[in-house]
């Protein structure tokens, strides 16, 4: 694909579009998600409320060179169902993936496997990063599904590291692919 | 009881769990069955699957079972160790 660092990058999948979030992306609809505390629980925040023009600062903080802000629009319906930030270290090509589907429809549609899928291509072909992680807390059980569906390896636990929104501690994990792994495992997805 | 009973048992017990999560047919779920072969078996559905096995089990399961859990046979095997 032809990108160069610091564009607006657009990725397609069969369902979906993803690509870099602009300000006139930003709804009361996304704003919305980050209120809502059964959404947002999932990055263990109890949901805050903010307006339209904080998102569209925080949005705009994300370069798409070292930072990606990504909306997952549905191809068919043109609407906003979530989105993902990564933050790539590019001297030790890696980056680190996070996402809220906050549209519940979409919930158990297995939109994180075929959009990640997109965004891996894009960090490991594109950008030719080594290394992606993620952060989920171990109790997150659809993220950590969609890690171990998606061919990452659990590389670690940090007991006890995360204070609960709802209380207590939490463990959280450590998933890592490889590059290598990735090229071998999107295959089997692709059968 | 013969340690092979006890991981027969562990499997039957392990495919009757899974197959409540997914609202599958035990029949329908192989020895081979993985999230890399169950179309039902997506991310609420595992939700519901680690919810079933501590139940099933009354205890709740620790991060290094919780990131273990991929197949069958990896819920066979926290059957036999915790059950």
């Amino acid at each position: 694909m032809t990108w160069q660092p610091g564009e607006p990058l657009t990725l397609e999948t069969a369902r979906f579009i993803v690509r870099s979030t602009t300000i006139y992306d930003v709804t009361e609809a996304m704003v919305a998600w980050m209120a809502d505390p059964e959404v947002m629980i999932t990055l263990n925040s109890p949901g805050r409320e903010m307006t339209v023009a904080q998102l569209k600062r925080q949005v705009k903080r994300y370069d798409n060179k070292r930072g990606f802000h990504l909306t997952v629009f549905d191809r068919a319906s043109h609407e906003a169902i979530g989105f993902y930030t990564v933050n790539c270290k590019p001297w030790h090509r890696t980056a680190e993936t996070a996402v809220v589907i906050g549209n519940r429809d979409y919930w158990g549609r297995n939109v994180v496997i075929e959009t990640r899928s997109a965004i891996l291509d894009f960090l490991f072909d594109t950008m030719e990063l080594h290394k992606v992680t993620g952060l989920p807390f171990a109790r997150n059980f659809p993220s950590v599904f969609n890690y171990k569906a998606l061919g990452f390896r659990c590389e670690g636990v940090f007991r006890e590291h995360l204070r609960g929104v709802e209380g207590g501690r939490l463990d959280q994990c450590l998933f890592g692919l490889l590059r290598d792994e990735w090229h071998i495992h999107r295959e089997t997805l692709r059968r | 009881m013969t340690d092979q009973t006890t991981a027969t048992d562990g499997v039957d017990r392990a495919r009757a769990i899974l197959a409540g999560a997914l609202e599958l047919d035990p029949a329908a779920i192989g020895a081979d069955a993985s999230i890399a072969t169950l179309e039902a078996w997506d991310s609420l559905a595992h939700m519901r699957l680690i919810a079933a096995v501590e139940a099933d089990l009354a205890v709740e399961l620790g991060p290094e079972a919780i990131v273990s859990i991929a197949s069958l046979a990896d819920i066979a095997r926290i059957v036999e160790q915790q059950g």
